[in-house]
């Protein structure tokens, strides 16, 4: 994708630069905007752990959760949240395999990304389930009092072992990454900052035999990470399409639920990158043009989603289905039609705007753009929780959610959560991949110097 | 950190760094050189390649892949056995094969890719607390090649100035 346009990039600067320039933001004070930034989150974060703990003292009565609605925001959040994640190693893994060489100046904030944005959603089934302190005995597939052992034909525990898989596998690609980053920081600083950073870095040295081992690891890490990223969202999805409540039963799900969250992914690298990008002077770094890339991505992923909704929505209609064709009229038009038109004007409306070179090289509107998509991404996991519970089959089970204050405070919260330790990692590890980024820019060569 | 005794050049580009590897590689006199790079630039790689042959990590991950493939296929089915459970009416210790898959698939990741982790630190000789740091350049834009146990004014510290080392070094151990 556009890689032409990477390949041509005008570099200012040289391969002497990205050590120096890169590692300021790690080695010198950062800006005033960085602790202001940090405060908010680790604030929001906070607030969100006082609701939790207030839930857990007084009980699941604090959320907005009722028959038929067992599943609401928390749910949201998670679904939310894993897709966040999942264009972290969707650029670092499938981007590699198809040497798209823009992924080199923003794959490490991806990754980071991904393995916060797992970790966050990690939280949700716990805090979705009240008595957090019984999870540890659920979780493992250990045999309980009467010897019974997990169902493994249920979705959910489908769930917990890709997610657990995705998280450890992002961790160890991501932190593959940075090792021979944190080696570079290791010849930069002393004292203990130099002690901890020649521990995390294993030794690292740079030779040949290290490169060519790493290279290869690397090679296969992305090849094996390629099939989880597009598993780990259909598994997710399968949570709610493997039952037979009406709005969820659809085979179109696994493929729409991935566009969804590379599409929210990219929204959020864009959201994430561009603060951080001028909090640290990277301009020279991050360019125009990886940063066009990554909305190109966007623009894709956004159209596919916007054929999903149209097909959901055909197919609803055309099987004949009554039960089906009566939960999607009543997401455009019943009580909850104001999240269905945040959801479509977010995700398909806006991003056409993204067609426009002019838009796409105007990074303010651009992050709003980029913004709103996550909005939306998130009012599109509401939607399709929420409508389809609320109305099943037995119009005397019909009911209403609108989530409570407890909830409100614990979703900003794990937003808080997630900026605080996105904030925290850019300010202790660089925050580009120093070796990838020197790849692509243009190597010092004698021929060159000569011909100059 | 230890360092061993030899002699180490820096070079400043990349192509002359390359073929003073492939020079290297070639003589018996240069035996056990060690060459740094501060990123695995493709030039480089081929050296690599060429020196070591293909890297066996990729061994490493097939047979991590396939341990966890197995895995996953015998942790539900071995479960299923010891308590069969009733699930949709189906007949209980029935195996149904198509959920295994996701278990299958999982831990065939999982493992592979923690395979590929072990096995890409031994091979590369990581973690190494008394990794031998000559110069803190080589991590940043510099490219250089050691020699262990030559000496500033012999045949190789020579050959490297022609090869274009812009500064030759001997190393103490």
């Amino acid at each position: 994708m556009s890689d032409s346009a990477v390949d041509s990039t005008a570099w200012n600067k040289s391969i002497s630069h990205v050590n120096p320039e890169v590692l300021r933001g790690v080695l010198c004070s950062p800006h005033k905007l960085f602790y202001v930034a940090l405060a908010l989150s680790a604030g929001f974060a906070l607030m969100g752990a006082v609701a939790w703990l207030l839930q857990i003292i007084y009980g699941m009565g604090l959320s907005g959760l009722n028959s038929p609605v067992y599943w609401g925001v928390y749910i949201t959040n998670f679904v939310f949240w894993v897709g966040i994640g999942h264009a972290g190693t969707l650029i670092s893994a499938i981007l590699f395999l198809f040497r798209a060489k823009w992924r080199n100046s923003i794959n490490r904030s991806a990754e980071a990304m991904t393995v916060f944005a797992v970790m966050t959603a990690g939280l949700f089934p716990l805090i979705h389930v009240g008595r957090v302190y019984l999870a540890a005995y659920w979780m493992a597939p250990l045999p309980n009092t009467n010897n019974l052992w997990v169902n493994f034909r249920s979705p959910l525990i489908w769930d917990v072992f890709a997610i657990s898989t995705y998280l450890t596998v992002s961790l160890l690609f991501w932190y593959m990454g940075l090792v021979p980053d944190l080696a570079s920081l290791r010849d930069r600083t002393k004292g203990l900052k130099r002690f901890v950073y020649g521990i995390l870095s294993f030794g690292w040295t740079g030779t040949l035999r290290q490169w060519h081992h790493y290279e290869t690891g690397y090679a296969l890490l992305a090849a094996l990470a390629t099939p989880l990223v597009l598993s780990v969202h259909s598994i997710v999805s399968w949570d709610f399409a493997m039952s037979i409540q009406p709005g969820w039963h659809t085979t179109i799900f696994p493929p729409y639920f991935v566009a969804g969250a590379i599409l929210s992914g990219c929204a959020m690298v864009y959201t994430l990158v561009v603060p951080v990008r001028k909090m640290f002077s990277l301009e020279e770094f991050i360019k125009k043009e990886h940063l066009e890339a990554c909305l190109k991505l966007t623009l894709l992923t956004s159209s596919i989603v916007a054929y999903a909704y149209a097909i959901e929505f055909f197919i609803a209609w055309y099987s004949g289905a009554f039960y089906e064709w009566s939960i999607f009229k009543l997401r455009a038009y019943g009580p909850y039609s104001f999240y269905f038109w945040v959801m479509v004007f977010c995700n398909c409306v806006f991003p056409l705007l993204l067609w426009s070179k002019r838009v796409r090289n105007c990074i303010p509107v651009s992050m709003v753009i980029c913004v709103l998509i996550n909005v939306g991404m998130w009012f599109e996991r509401y939607n399709i929780i929420i409508s389809s519970l609320v109305e099943d089959f037995v119009p005397g089970s019909w009911g209403h959610y609108e989530p409570s204050l407890t909830e409100i405070a614990i979703t900003l919260g794990s937003f808080g959560w997630f900026f605080m330790w996105f904030l925290i990692f850019v300010k202790f590890f660089p925050f580009i991949s120093l070796s990838e980024l020197k790849l692509i820019m243009p190597a010092p060569r004698r021929s060159s110097a000569d011909s100059s | 950190m230890r360092t061993k005794k030899g002699v180490v050049a820096f070079f400043e580009h990349l192509d002359v760094a390359a073929a003073a590897a492939r020079s290297a590689a070639e003589r018996e006199d240069f035996a056990r050189h060690v060459v740094y790079s501060p990123a695995s630039f493709h030039e480089l790689m081929d050296v690599a390649e060429h020196s070591y042959g293909p890297s066996p990590v990729r061994w490493c991950t097939l047979v991590g892949s396939l341990v966890g493939c197995s895995v996953g296929f015998l942790m539900p089915v071995l479960m299923d056995y010891d308590w069969p459970l009733v699930v949709g009416g189906k007949t209980a210790g029935l195996n149904s094969a198509i959920p295994n898959v996701i278990f299958m698939f999982e831990l065939f990741v999982l493992v592979g890719a923690l395979a590929t982790i072990v096995a890409m630190l031994w091979f590369g000789r990581l973690a190494n607390p008394r990794a031998e740091i000559l110069d803190p350049a080589l991590t940043d834009d510099r490219f250089a090649l050691f020699v262990p146990g030559a000496l500033l004014g012999g045949t190789q510290a020579q050959l490297l100035q022609e090869w274009g080392a812009y500064e030759v070094r001997q190393v103490e151990g």
